[in-house]
């Protein structure tokens, strides 16, 4: 009986590992090595249709084959062994995925560049030191300030008077919430477009730059190449204004209209430090995710009892006075959560800023100093250190976030 | 309550403002894609706005942008690349966390809330974290202590790399959305499919999986979505050097970064191009779509 007991244990356990560990190994590697071998056997376009066909699908295999073995078990412990096996390998593939990796770039971050000597807290030393990252550090702090403050901000006032309106509010969101259905590179590129600069004599094609170049000055009329009663007015007219390298602004101080400014004054001088690429990079982000935020206050606004907005204006509040002493505190939860995901989203920003540009000029943030420092300066222990910055930024907020859900829910 | 009073909010000033902000937020698209249909000639000698002004922009406006970026450029390989990243990606996570949601929600077994906890748990982990350590093991493999878990497996540059990246970055958010669509489902149903003796595979495939759609589309329009207007994996797993392996946000940052010079007229119908799917899937399934977004603000 004894010995019965001890055997069913044994099986027990040697198919848990099956289901945790083993099995799916083997997936993990029989479709790694599949795939890897077929991209060299097969033409291109083969491989793609295979990839979808076969890729996606063949991960039932390793459920099936699990489901087989573990119906050689014997029936009091199923149960049991099949849960093991349908949660197994999720558990393998994150623990693989994400907590092996988590781990090793703690570990990577003391080490050099080759990843191979300890050298301890060097490279956190360097991150809080180095003039690049200190400037990378700044942006970050900016774009986390203005970035979450603006989408918040236009969010609830498109979320609060699209809800107002008697007709048309889905049209409105749905055309503030497009940007967030395309990529990050293609909205990129259309901002790159607004903000292009062209050399003169060049037609300024960039929208900015082209109305900037159009302004007339003290009756002297200027054009964006373009005849004007007769007389053909190119870019570049000394009389007029020239364009401007937006993108390529770390600052003020080339900017004509500060040139004049008296710079001992401390007000002037903040002025002249503004990093203008970084803010028309931070525009982009505003563009795509003001929409999200907008969705979703809407969706909270109509959770708000129509009693208690009424008993506002019965009481003659003003708009702006049910805006700020109603609304706000009902949705003050989803602020929170939206307000989360900006700060998780914008410190992971990354796109952005490597099709703007490619992190030169002093725009870069942390997730693209991360890759830089891998692939360009190929110093695995830096960029390690960069990851583990951004990682105990999110930590802290997330950690929050997934507590208070909890909480809510029980 | 009159319903004059009720409109009292409804005032043209917030019409106006909400006008304007809808103006501004189309205002960048609409040059972008009026120039995508113009000459690369034309887009360089007159602005847009002027051809619009003088009429001259109807009798130039062509296709010849469309046919030179899908064709003479690869754009069209980028696009299959694309589909072949995009839909195992979002077919492996789904399957992998529906097994899990499944145990998660209706199963009892030794260590549930632990493994649950190490699931939620590595929503935190952001993905920067993983993607060296992960290069490293696609390529050379791992070792613990000397021991070889995973061999040189040499993937990098390969569908199959992102893939298993794009699996293991979306599987927590993927199991925590749909244990929480399970857990909606009815219990009394799912009970009585057991004493009826179905095996949990059975229950799985014929009761649950089918009853879970909404979940599963919710979550698999956001990670289609996420995965085909991924740049960051698409570039370190597959690179963008090699054209072959370039899939659409690579092939447009690359454009948009400025190898083509001036090409405005490719860089407009790339990026638009790149555009057309998300929009489509968005607006078919906007509802699924808002809703994994919600429950996606806190995906590693």
């Amino acid at each position: 009986m004894k010995t019965n007991t001890q055997r069913e244990k044994l099986l027990n356990f040697g198919i848990s590992m099956l289901a945790l560990g083993i099995f799916p190994l083997i997936w993990f590697l029989t479709q790694a090595i599949l795939f890897r071998e077929l991209t060299d056997i097969v033409s291109r376009n083969v491989l793609m249709i295979l990839g979808i066909l076969v890729g996606s699908t063949f991960v039932f295999l390793l459920f099936f084959g699990m489901n087989k073995i573990v119906s050689y078990a014997s029936k009091d412990s199923r149960d049991s062994l099949e849960a093991r096996m349908f949660v197994g390998p999720t558990v393998f593939m994150i623990g693989l995925f994400l907590f092996y990796p988590a781990i090793r770039t703690i570990y990577l971050s003391f080490q050099d560049r080759y990843g191979t000597t300890f050298i301890g807290v060097e490279n956190y030393k360097w991150s809080f030191t180095d003039p690049e990252m200190i400037v990378t550090i700044r942006n970050q702090i900016i774009w986390l300030i203005f970035v979450v403050f603006f989408v918040l901000f236009i969010g609830l006032i498109v979320g609060w008077l699209s809800d107002r309106l008697n007709k048309g509010e889905a049209f409105f969101k749905s055309i503030v919430f497009l940007p967030m259905a395309i990529s990050a590179v293609g909205a990129s590129a259309i901002f790159k477009f607004i903000y292009e600069y062209r050399p003169p004599p060049l037609t300024q094609i960039g929208i900015i730059n082209g109305i900037r170049v159009s302004v007339d000055q003290d009756d002297y009329i200027c054009a964006n190449n373009k005849e004007i009663d007769g007389v053909y007015k190119t870019v570049g007219d000394e009389n007029c204004l020239n364009p401007i390298g937006w993108l390529q602004q770390r600052d003020m101080s080339n900017l004509p209209f500060v040139q004049n400014l008296d710079l001992d004054n401390w007000f002037n001088s903040m002025i002249v430090n503004i990093p203008v690429n970084t803010i028309l990079l931070m525009v982009i982000m505003i563009w795509m995710f003001t929409g999200f935020a907008a969705v979703v206050f809407s969706a909270g606004i109509k959770s708000i009892p129509n009693e208690i907005m009424e008993a506002g204006q019965i009481d003659g509040a003003s708009e702006v006075r049910v805006f700020t002493s109603i609304v706000i505190p009902y949705i003050k939860s989803t602020i929170v959560v939206v307000g989360t995901y900006m700060v998780v989203t914008v410190l992971k920003a990354f796109d952005i800023i490597y099709v703007g540009t490619r992190g030169d000029l002093e725009t870069n943030l942390l997730a693209v100093k991360m890759l830089d420092e891998f692939s360009k300066y190929r110093n695995i222990g830096r960029s390690a250190t960069v990851a583990v910055l951004i990682f105990v930024c999110v930590f802290p907020i997330l950690w929050f976030t997934i507590k208070r859900e909890r909480d809510t829910a029980i | 309550m009159n319903r004059d009073s009720q409109k009292w909010y409804d005032k043209p000033f917030s019409k106006l403002i909400l006008i304007t902000i809808a103006l501004t937020w189309i205002f960048p698209v609409f040059g972008f894609v009026l120039s995508s249909f113009r000459p690369g000639e034309s887009i360089k000698r007159t602005t847009w706005w002027d051809a619009v002004a003088s009429g001259e922009v109807w009798s130039e406006l062509t296709l010849q942008n469309y046919s030179e970026i899908f064709f003479a450029d690869g754009l069209n390989r980028s696009f299959y690349n694309s589909f072949a990243v995009t839909i195992p990606s979002t077919i492996i996570p789904i399957t992998i966390a529906a097994f899990a949601a499944y145990a998660f929600a209706f199963m009892e077994f030794k260590g549930k809330n632990v493994l649950f906890l190490f699931v939620v748990g590595s929503m935190i982990i952001p993905l920067q974290m993983s993607l060296v350590p992960l290069l490293q093991l696609f390529k050379s493999g791992a070792e613990v202590f000397g021991v070889t878990i995973i061999p040189a497996l040499d993937i990098n540059g390969t569908y199959v790399a992102t893939w298993f990246a794009h699996t293991g970055f979306g599987l927590p958010l993927a199991t925590f959305l749909l244990r929480d669509f399970m857990m909606g489902l009815p219990k009394s149903v799912i009970e009585s499919a057991k004493i009826d003796g179905a095996s949990n595979f059975t229950t799985f495939f014929k009761l649950v999986l089918p009853l879970s759609v909404a979940g599963i589309a919710a979550f698999g329009t956001f990670q289609f979505l996420w995965v085909y207007n991924d740049f960051l994996v698409a570039n370190v797993f597959l690179g963008v050097y090699n054209p072959e392996n370039l899939v659409v946000t690579s092939h447009v940052s690359k454009l948009a970064v400025g190898a083509f010079g001036e090409a405005w007229h490719l860089r407009t119908s790339g990026a638009v191009i790149s555009m057309i799917v998300p929009l489509i899937v968005f607006f078919s399934l906007q509802r699924f779509f808002i809703r994994g977004l919600i429950g996606g603000a806190v995906k590693g």
